[in-house]
């Protein structure tokens, strides 16, 4: 009896483990039977899943915890917004790629670094352009230019609130020591470089690691600027030949400003080792955005009064970066979710959010509508510089990141060390660049 | 009797089994079988046989990546476990110092990885970096080496990032030598020998097992080594250090092209195999408790 006893409690065991086991997946199932069930009594408000990149140190996150707000009071009893925090753009283009790849996309997604043309060949993205005709006001403020380039085919798949206007920020007491101003050529940026080396001061804040991100802004800038040809290259989605006279002579150049003009901790360095040697008065030029522009009034990055020290100017040959991003893209299985994370991305895209986008982060608004004031202007000197610049140049072209395939905007990382130790020529770069472009099948 | 405990040790088994089944041996299946496709993001999934496995051999970075990570699991085997059992041998003679030895050893075993990677930035870092500091204060003026992006620095500084902190083998060699029967080594000190000749005819014949464990356990890391050269070269310069996990990740996630970075997970997983059943062979695994 306690033989049958004793094997009869192991066999339950050894089930009791294996249904266990077994009954882990289950539960979400049941959970959800529940849920629906409750559905039918009470309308349950329609729950988007949002993961985003805009949170921690990146720029966009306080206006975005403004937006949200906002949102969630307009629409808090109809739509949750279930946020999830993914503190790094990289990290986030993974994790929509693994969901894109498993069938389960959330219901918003940026189509940032590539993520919007696999989002729209999977057949994954929702044509705004019906709800574009339904709400002129909404389609003035993203603007047509910005919606033309988020659409393929003629449908509209996302939509931006945000150009990206890059000059180069460079610190004014430097400049002044040098005897120097912002180049008008790329012969007087590199007479500009002596002379700063010759006055003691370091010239240019690059970086090789990460995207390259403050390096490929200069190379975009010498290609987008060498002539029609160059700037219809850096106008041109995913090239696959870099070999033309005009990439070749901006790496040559480019080679140049590594090895003799930028610091010594360059090769490799991320963002935050460039950002950190211009905040810190080490070197007296980077390029970025207007979303710096805050940094430099923040007594926990720069000295106090380093905002005073800094202009902004166009790159020489009258050229500037500016480039519609790819925006908010509906990746919503339903109807009820579709109509639920339009209303979202309009909140996230309107006049209201660019005005928080402008405010809080320094980015220039889209939208014609949105005035930014003299007052404004004012108080932003460094911003208004910028904008004036902008309002008359020669050549606008886009970022590498915009034009290149992903793995290609990696393999810039590894060649410039190739580049600047003179382990390879400009022509041997343009060759690793066409084979790493031709991997891509489009 | 022996076919009740059969059933018995299937039953308990099971929940194991189900395990590996649902989670490992599904992935597996998966990963060999699209190792066949050509199976890109947001495309349709296409057999096409052979042809990954072909065209393996003709990419370069491939080949870089494969022979980089046999070259890490060597020195992994070799070096690593030497320092780790010299380590132990030492600490076996419990000196004064032995805990705090033992205890400061293991602190970059346990820290995560990534967070190494930063902390081994900033000491190789060329412009601020401990490193370049020491040897300019020795007098090497203007002394400036870009230690993880120069060609001729980059392998050499990610390989010390991990191959002297062998933690994990000393604290298991020495575990071993603490369950050495004290009758023997006194024994081998009644016939003459000194400590030298104890530790090398006594010592470490009678630690072959677990060194051969730990010779597995060394090797197979280096096959799933990502997070420090990721944080510090990410393959760079050029593709000087690039590993085939390294080359799964970016085959998959920037070039989206699932199939072939497959492809590649399945070539790693036969060379683990390998790995393991060499070492087996040299090491003799499980055919004697000693």
């Amino acid at each position: 009896m306690k033989k049958y006893l004793k094997a009869g409690l192991s066999g339950l065991l050894a089930v009791a483990m294996t249904a266990a086991l077994v009954g882990c997946g289950g539960g979400s199932a049941s959970e959800d039977t529940s849920a629906s069930a409750d559905s039918k009594v009470q309308k349950e408000p329609i729950t988007l899943k949002f993961p985003t990149y805009l949170c921690g140190t990146n720029v966009g996150a306080a206006p975005f915890k403004v937006i949200l707000e906002n949102f969630n009071k307009q629409y808090g009893d109809e739509i949750t917004v279930k946020v999830e925090e993914i503190p790094s753009d990289d990290a986030y283009k993974d994790k929509i790629k693994v969901l894109m790849s498993s069938g389960d996309l959330p219901d918003v997604i940026n189509g940032k670094q590539g993520l919007f043309d696999l989002a729209v060949k999977g057949g994954f993205a929702l044509d705004f352009t019906p709800y574009m005709d339904a709400d002129p006001e909404w389609k003035a403020s993203v603007t047509e230019a910005a919606l033309k380039a988020n659409s393929r085919d003629g449908k509209m798949y996302s939509v931006t609130e945000t150009a990206d206007v890059v000059g180069y920020f460079y610190n004014k007491e430097m400049f002044q020591k040098a005897g120097i101003t912002p180049a008008k050529t790329w012969d007087e940026w590199f007479s500009n470089c002596d002379k700063l080396k010759a006055a003691g001061f370091t010239p240019l804040a690059l970086m090789t690691g990460e995207n390259s991100w403050t390096t490929n802004l200069i190379l975009a800038s010498l290609i987008g600027t060498n002539g029609e040809a160059g700037n219809t290259f850096m106008n041109t989605l995913h090239p696959k030949n870099y070999n033309t006279p005009e990439v070749i002579d901006s790496l040559t150049k480019m080679q140049k400003m590594l090895q003799d003009y930028t610091t010594s901790d360059a090769v490799g360095a991320k963002y935050n080792d460039a950002a950190n040697n211009f905040l810190s008065e080490k070197a007296a030029i980077i390029a970025n955005g207007s979303w710096m522009i805050g940094d430099f009034s923040n007594t926990e990055k720069a000295a106090a009064g380093f905002d005073k020290k800094v202009g902004c100017a166009a790159y020489p040959e009258s050229g500037i970066v500016t480039a519609y991003r790819e925006g908010w893209m509906v990746t919503s299985d339903d109807d009820a979710h579709k109509e639920a994370a339009v209303k979202f991305v309009k909140a996230l895209t309107e006049d209201a959010a660019q005005l928080q986008n402008l405010e809080l982060s320094s980015v220039i608004p889209l939208s014609p509508t949105v005035n930014i004031s003299d007052e404004f202007k004012e108080k932003n000197p460094i911003l208004a510089e910028l904008i004036n610049a902008n309002s008359s140049i020669k050549y606008r072209y886009l970022e590498m990141d915009n034009i290149d395939y992903a793995n290609v905007t990696d393999a810039f990382a590894n060649l410039y060390p190739a580049l600047a130790m003179n382990k390879m020529t400009a022509e041997q770069v343009v060759q690793q660049l066409n084979e790493t472009a031709a991997k891509n099948t489009d | 009797m022996e076919k009740k405990n059969r059933l018995w040790i299937a039953i308990f088994l099971l929940p194991s089994i189900l395990i590996f089944c649902l989670i490992y041996g599904a992935s597996v299946v998966t990963l060999f079988g699209s190792s066949f496709t050509e199976w890109k993001l947001a495309s349709k999934l296409e057999f096409t046989g052979i042809s990954n496995y072909v065209n393996l051999f003709a990419d370069k970075n491939f080949l870089k990546a494969l022979s980089n990570t046999v070259i890490w699991a060597l020195l992994q085997s070799t070096i690593h476990i030497f320092i780790g059992v010299t380590f132990a041998l030492i600490l076996s003679k419990k000196e004064f110092y032995w805990k705090f030895a033992r205890t400061a050893y293991m602190i970059p075993n346990i820290i995560c990885s990534a967070a190494l990677g930063m902390v081994y930035l900033s000491i190789f870092n060329p412009k601020f970096g401990a490193v370049n500091n020491i040897i300019r204060a020795l007098g090497v003026e203007d002394f400036s080496q870009n230690w993880f992006m120069d060609y001729s620095s980059a392998f050499f500084t990610v390989t010390i990032t991990w191959l002297p902190f062998a933690g994990v083998v000393a604290i298991l060699v020495l575990a071993e030598i603490a369950a050495i029967p004290e009758a023997i080594l006194e024994s081998a000190k009644i016939d003459g020998a000194g400590e030298f000749k104890t530790n090398i005819y006594v010592v470490l014949p009678l630690l072959k097992n677990i060194i051969g464990t730990c010779v597995i356990v060394a090797a197979t890391s280096m096959l799933k080594n990502f997070d420090i050269i990721f944080m510090t070269t990410n393959g760079g310069p050029g593709n000087t250090t690039l590993n085939l996990p390294l080359y799964i990740y970016k085959t998959s996630m920037l070039e989206n092209n699932y199939g072939y970075a497959n492809t590649i997970g399945a070539f790693l997983i036969l060379l683990g195999i390998v790995m393991l059943i060499v070492i087996n062979k040299a090491f003799k695994l499980g055919q004697s408790d000693i």
